[in-house]
């Protein structure tokens, strides 16, 4: 498809005129954090920026998204299904890793049996820029080990590289080149397109955390009973940062919310790592301490993801390194589990 | 296509209290709409999530056949919010059920074969349904003899009564109903399931027990069966967890690689040995 090539300085420009059109999600500096908002008039995007604190699939799957209202009559409840609202939107600059997770996330809400209509609106009506890592922003960063690239097109419809004073514009779907009247005129060259390739294979050399991802199923096939895993959920505080950061995390509770005439039924992010998302009602728990809880992580990564869809569902990002409070690290839970 | 997400409006057409204590009652629904009916055609072994606006849902099995037209029936116990909710609701109130969720009995494979099936206390609901959808006139050819041991703890708790009536009177059902401890007007057998089963002792030969109860009436049913030298392909039963979405998403009933709402709850025990033991 074809490519093109826009100087650096234009980029936040692209992205403010295409936010007249569309509706644009980019990063912006909000406090210390780099968030991913809907673009408005008066807001810079940041795209110097490392990566967002927050994995981006908020806008796939919202934090708490309404599934439908109710009213109350005298015979009871009547509902209305709440009106899909996706509208045509763009996806800024986000990272290979981020990217490759919505991919990840299809093959989940978009099965072929359930589909999950809220979810693939969004996703449908939403174009997907990557903004490529020259540099691997952070040292807990191993997307190499979960088949991702820090130069990748994966989950992208358009992929901007940048290969020293232009970005180069890679326009990787149809979806992607519908976009293309917003991104000038001046064509990419051979030498770009080199300069690129030699930019990618330095990055992907650059990313130095690695850990033995595709080793460990066939060890976690045998291996639900060992003693392992007596060990490295003692300092968890049962929190929920890895998972609420977590590209690919998923989980969610569906809850009623009311008042005296009206109500709506909503679907929020929960947590695999919580004591009460299994509880039964009879006060029956199968997952009783934090050890089955940690397990239920990590083999729902590294093993259940490709027993089910054949991909690893972890993307290498590192928020959940980064971020957990009592400095768990997968990466070294993976290597351990390697070594058994 | 149909939101999975949204539940199809019923109205609450018949509460039957079944047993003494008064906490499990049996709920017939009508759809409010009635081209519903059809798109929630549904199979013995599937279950439905139960919708009260304002208090949430909860997956409970269907416990009606699919051959009973005009209707559909849940039977359920007293426990948390909304089926504390649905205990309180009268006759002619709104509500909605999302599904037919689930796989279900094996009916296929069921099909030509002698059918065992083993009930204990509460957990009697989706084999009642099997048995009735067996017995219907337009499928009893299909399947070879059915026995049926169902038991409870008292005379009181047997769900079904009219029934189980009614099922006595055949000739093409072998049916064993059991108490734990009888009463004065108890005239039937007495015996835990277990015993009964032994007692019973149904040929392995061309047939499959669909095993349903508590724990313990599984725990020592199930060497019962092994003894009369059922396979574990032929030992079938169905699991319960706690389930929200119902489809497969929401992760809360994920065992192993499976998803119990979607991929069961419906396991024979040679699946369930695959299954990583956390349900």
């Amino acid at each position: 498809m074809e490519k093109r090539l826009i100087k650096k300085d234009a980029l936040a420009g692209i992205a403010k005129k295409m936010a007249g059109d569309v509706l644009v999600w980019a990063p912006v500096k909000q406090e210390d954090n780099v968030l991913f908002k809907p673009l408005r008039a008066d807001d810079e995007p940041f795209f110097a920026y490392l990566n967002s604190k927050n994995a981006p699939k908020n806008v796939f799957f919202p934090h708490t998204e309404t599934l439908m209202k109710y009213t109350r009559t005298e015979k009871g409840m009547v509902f209305s299904e709440e009106v899909n609202d996706a509208p045509q939107s763009v996806l800024f600059g986000v990272r290979p890793c981020d990217a490759h997770s919505f991919v990840l996330l299809d093959k989940l809400f978009d099965q072929e049996k359930y589909k999950d209509g809220y979810y693939i609106a969004k996703r449908r009506n939403t174009t997907v820029i990557t903004l490529a890592c020259v540099k691997p922003p952070y040292t807990s960063c191993f997307c190499t080990s979960v088949d991702g690239e820090p130069v990748s097109s994966d989950g992208a419809d358009i992929l901007l590289t940048d290969i020293g004073g232009d970005y180069l514009v890679e326009f990787v779907t149809e979806k992607g080149e519908k976009l293309a009247k917003y991104f000038g005129d001046t064509q990419a060259d051979a030498a770009a397109d080199a300069k690129k390739n030699e930019i990618a294979a330095k990055a992907k050399e650059a990313i130095a955390s690695k850990i033995p991802a595709h080793e460990v199923k066939p060890i976690l096939d045998k291996n639900f009973d060992n003693p392992f895993w007596d060990t490295i959920h003692r300092k968890c505080l049962a929190c929920g940062t890895c998972t609420y950061l977590c590209p690919t995390c998923h989980c969610f509770d569906i809850s009623d919310e009311v008042t005296e005439v009206e109500g709506v039924r909503i679907r929020s992010w929960d947590s695999c790592m919580f004591p009460l998302f299994t509880k039964e009602t009879s006060g029956h728990n199968p997952r009783t301490s934090q050890k089955e809880r940690w397990r239920q992580r990590a083999m729902h990564k590294f093993k259940y993801y490709i027993d089910m869809f054949n991909a690893i569902a972890c993307v290498g990002c590192g928020r959940c390194v980064m971020y957990c409070p009592v400095n768990i690290d997968i990466r070294k839970i993976v290597t351990d589990i390697s070594k058994l | 296509m149909q939101n999975p997400y949204i539940p199809y409006p019923v109205v609450v057409d018949k509460i039957i209290t079944e047993v003494d204590t008064k906490d499990i009652k049996t709920f017939r629904f009508k759809f409010v709409n009635p081209e519903d009916e059809a798109k929630y055609a549904y199979i013995p072994g599937q279950f439905g999530e139960l919708s009260i606006y304002g208090k949430g849902e909860s997956p409970i099995g269907i416990a009606s056949s699919p051959t009973q037209k005009g209707y559909i029936e849940f039977t359920v116990q007293k426990a948390g919010v909304v089926t504390t909710a649905l205990h309180e609701m009268e006759e002619g109130t709104l509500m909605g059920i999302r599904g037919p969720l689930g796989n279900s009995w094996p009916l296929e494979y069921l099909e030509g074969k002698n059918i065992v099936i083993v009930g204990g206390g509460f957990a009697f609901t989706t084999l009642r349904s099997m048995i009735n959808y067996a017995l219907h006139e337009d499928n009893r050819k299909r399947f070879g003899n059915i026995t049926v041991v169902y038991g409870a703890r008292n005379p009181g708790l047997l769900l079904y009564k009219e029934e189980l009536e009614a099922w006595s009177k055949r000739s093409d059902i072998n049916l064993n109903v059991t108490v734990d401890k009888g009463d004065a007007t108890w005239k039937g057998r007495e015996g835990f399931v277990p015993a009964v089963c032994k007692d019973v002792a149904p040929s392995k030969d061309n047939a499959v027990a669909l095993i349903c109860g508590p724990p313990v009436m599984i725990r020592f049913t199930l060497p019962v069966f092994f003894e009369l030298g059922f396979s574990k392909e032929n030992i079938i039963t169905s699991l319960e967890m706690r389930m929200k979405c119902g489809i497969g998403k929401c992760g809360r009933c994920n065992v192993g690689s499976k998803y119990v709402c979607k991929d069961g709850p419906v396991f024979s025990l040679a699946q369930l040995d695959e299954l990583t033991p956390e349900y």
